[in-house]
């Protein structure tokens, strides 16, 4: 890319911190936010899920919203991660009616629709909730919080979802549409995926394992996280600086099966080939890769193989950070994209937490803590249908 | 255990949406997977959810369904040593 | 926003009206009743048995109207295949659902679960067409199929395709139209709703196409003054509009048109497709269509004192989306 995308401001929350702070200490720390159920109200409490450790109405008070207004789980993680992500790239209410935004989700208001599914189809209880059901107005409701941007669009690409918005901002700002573009994702855990999720028996009863022999499934999370992408040009105006920078990104579809990944790993080959090249990096400069690393046996080991494919003998530090946040869906591409930014900014690689046995055929991910200087780092998002998308983030140049 | 067999070709016609089937099409001694009737990794899953659903059997581990729906004959013996229902 | 011809190579639909097939031009089929299901092909030829068993009505025809698509563009594959769709797959997720509500949480089917995610659409048309380009899925209620022609252009202006499958596609059931028309999101007023699958093949190869894609443009709640500014770069004789018998929306309809376009003759589609979250793709079809035919069925008019044969050389589909996201698609013959 001729045009550098810089990362000015980013905001995340999910199991492991309420903000970046928070996030860095428990990623420095090893301490994962994976636990028992606390505010689902679900029969399945025999699953680990990585909760955003804040109730709906402590994220309404944080946010100033009163209890009158209508408000989704998602939508209500999504602003605090935004607002975090706006503050630090120094943007004003002023500024935002010329400003895009981006969002990716798949459960959007779910988590309200499967409370109140028999009212909505038997009576006329609850029915202000319907129009905040879909994807879509979810972000909505997440950007209206903060004023009128210039255009909002969703993507529902399930794991991949924020990762690809990440990159449609970017062609988005290549292409001259904006010079500031806010993206990323936020889901919430609903009975409805954890559910979906278990009939597909790929959840672990116990806290996962990523590329370990013994892994047996996922746990599920929940979480948000948003980034300003800008060009030079407006940030040098703007006297901000970049986080990071946008590298390269790529996204191709395994075309295999709608909910297993390819044993070749086809998908996830090509994504991150084309995050390379689109850098114009060597497989050689990667100094770290954030795994999608759900620690179901399909996914590792069909990443292992796919990595294995582009790196050859060499396979740069890698490790899954889902033991810290559980796989966080839709908003994963976002919060492991902060993951790596902090990794970045701090000269450190995240350690793939619960590990012993290494798989057959698998990669053996970096499981100690591991102080390093780090200037490339791939990020990867695999979704459900073969969605495969990969993020190349660097470090600014002084 | 005729019976069991064909009420069991019934209940996989309409747990697998095999439209155009009757249970007199289904062979007991076939192949349920692979060659067979072709199903796969998500029907085997939808089979497990009618065992239990039917007769009462949760099956924790979802590799073992391979060796017990290997064939109608074989997941009917399975079914007949093991129900609760 | 467009330095880069772009072509609309092709573009099949499956709605209320006669499927895969342009007889709605002449022959259109009237309805009366306030929700309609499409008027579905026989799917045998685009899916085996085996596969169709598993697959909700939006599933089958997101694979019948892409292979037709893909089949009518000349192209052997496409780079892209990008999808619109507001609700997802609606049937699914009321089965699931309904599970859920009623029997609680054991014993639901994988099934379901797995063909409910709004990007099992895309990821299917993928699979059956052995397509490992760039697959993505906008779900943003009216304006999800125009999303998914945005990204199109946007990679094809930066030379990273050549080629896109574009599919809006959005089903309907009776439970959910009732849900829907209850929260106020359609069924208002003498709005018709139905469903909507289309599948568009854009391309920078000009060697037989249906039409130019001149210019493209989306917005969330312009005010007057952003709105004219952009519409300069949109003018054209006839403005596709997406009037569909909501009061509210019609008067806005009406009203921007008349400050935007002045004099531009005003036609619509809705009241024979119905109102869907994608139907602006059923609107890029149908001018698309008119622009290859060389007219514009006299049905289409708003006004029947300015019905012409005219033959039309620009069409702009102009679409406000419940109000707040606009998006304007200028075509071009």
């Amino acid at each position: 890319m001729t045009n550098p995308i810089l990362i000015t401001g980013c905001g995340v929350v999910s199991a492991i911190g309420n903000n970046k702070a928070e996030t860095l200490d428990a990623l420095l720390n090893n301490r994962s936010g994976v636990g028992p159920l606390v505010h689902l109200k679900t029969e399945h409490k025999e699953f680990p899920v990585g909760e955003v450790k804040m109730s709906d109405d402590e994220m309404r008070k944080r946010l100033n919203i009163s209890d009158n207004n209508i408000t989704t789980r998602t939508a209500l993680m999504g602003m605090i991660a935004l607002d975090e992500a706006l503050k630090e790239a120094k943007i004003t209410p002023e500024m935002i009616p010329n400003i895009g935004f981006i969002s990716g989700t798949t459960v959007g208001g779910m988590d309200m629709s499967e409370q109140y599914y028999l009212d909505y189809v038997n009576n006329e209880n609850h029915k202000e909730y319907i129009a905040v059901h879909d994807c879509g107005s979810c972000s909505e409701m997440t950007a209206e919080h903060f004023g009128k941007f210039a255009f909002i669009t969703t993507l529902s690409t399930a794991c991949s979802s924020a990762a690809n918005a990440i990159i449609l901002g970017a062609n988005m700002i290549r292409c001259g549409e904006a010079d500031i573009v806010v993206v990323g994702g936020s889901e919430c855990i609903t009975k409805f995926h954890l559910n979906g999720f278990n009939s597909l028996m790929i959840l672990d009863t116990q806290w996962c394992r990523p590329f370990d022999a013994t892994r047996a499934g996922l746990n599920l999370g929940e979480g948000a996280a948003y980034l300003v992408l800008e060009t030079e040009e407006s940030a040098k105006r703007r006297g901000v600086k970049a986080q990071a920078i946008l590298s390269g990104y790529g996204n191709a579809c395994d075309a295999f099966h709608q909910t297993a990944s390819s044993p070749d790993g086809e998908g996830a080959f090509r994504a991150m080939k084309e995050a390379l090249e689109l850098a114009d990096i060597q497989p050689d400069k990667i100094d770290y890769i954030n795994a999608h690393g759900t620690g179901t046996p399909n996914n590792d080991a069909s990443e292992s193989t796919a990595v294995k494919r582009l790196f050859g003998e060499n396979v740069p530090p890698m490790s899954s950070t889902k033991q810290f946040t559980g796989h966080t869906t839709s908003a994963s591409g976002s919060i492991e994209a902060v993951f790596c930014i902090l990794a970045l900014q701090n000269g450190f690689v995240p350690v793939n937490l619960n590990w012993s046995q290494p798989m057959e055929d698998g990669i053996v991910p970096v499981h100690q803590s591991v102080k390093k200087e780090l200037k490339h780092v791939l990020c990867n998002a695999f979704g459900f249908g073969g969605n495969d998308s990969s993020l190349l983030i660097s470090k600014p140049e002084l | 255990m005729d019976e069991l067999i064909y009420t069991l070709k019934q209940q996989i016609i309409e747990a697998l949406n095999l439209e155009d089937m009757k249970p007199e099409d289904i062979d007991e001694n076939a192949s349920l997977f692979g060659e067979g009737l072709g199903l796969d990794s998500i029907d085997a899953l939808e089979l497990i959810v009618m065992m239990e659903k039917n007769y009462g059997i949760k099956l924790q581990d979802p590799a073992k369904g391979k060796e017990i729906f290997k064939s109608v004959a074989v997941m009917a013996d399975f079914i007949a040593k093991n129900r609760t229902k | 926003m467009m330095k880069k011809d772009i072509y609309v190579l092709s573009a099949k639909q499956i709605s209320m009206q006669q499927p895969l097939c342009e007889d709605w031009m002449t022959q259109p089929v009237e309805y009366q009743t306030p929700f309609n299901r499409s008027i579905d092909p026989s799917f045998k030829d685009y899916i085996s048995p085996i596969e169709a068993r598993r697959m909700g009505k939006i599933l089958k025809r997101a694979i019948a109207t892409s292979k037709e698509a893909i089949k009518a563009s000349g192209l052997d594959s496409v780079d892209a295949i990008i999808t619109g769709t507001g609700y997802g797959c609606i049937e699914n997720t009321e089965f699931f659902l309904d599970a859920l509500s009623k029997d609680g949480e054991q014993m639901l089917s994988p099934t379901y679960f797995m063909q409910s995610t709004h990007n099992t659409i895309s990821s299917l048309v993928a699979i059956q067409t052995k397509n490992h380009g760039y697959n993505v899925t906008y779900a943003h209620k009216g304006i999800s199929f125009d999303s998914a022609l945005q990204d199109a252009v946007l990679q094809m202006r930066l030379g990273k395709i050549n080629s896109a499958l574009i599919g809006g596609h959005d089903e309907l059931t009776e439970t959910f139209y009732r849900i829907l028309k209850k929260g106020g999101m359609m069924g208002q007023d003498d709005e018709m709703c139905g469903e909507a699958a289309v599948s568009v093949v854009l391309g920078t190869n000009n060697d037989d196409y249906l039409c130019k894609l001149v210019n493209f443009k989306m917005l969330h709640k312009p005010t007057l003054e952003k709105l004219k500014a952009v519409a300069k770069d949109f003018q054209a004789d006839y403005i596709l509009t997406g009037i569909s018998g909501n009061h509210k929306s019609d008067k806005a309809y009406f009203a921007e048109t008349k400050e935007l376009f002045g004099d531009a003759k005003l036609l619509k589609y809705k009241h024979i497709f119905g109102e869907s979250f994608t139907s602006s793709g059923i609107g890029v079809y149908v001018a698309a269509q008119c622009l290859k035919a060389g007219k514009i069925p006299a049905h289409l008019f708003v006004n029947p004192s300015e019905i012409s044969d005219k033959k039309p050389s620009k069409i702009l589909i102009f679409n406000h989306s419940d109000g707040n996201n606009y998006s304007l698609t200028l075509l071009e013959a």
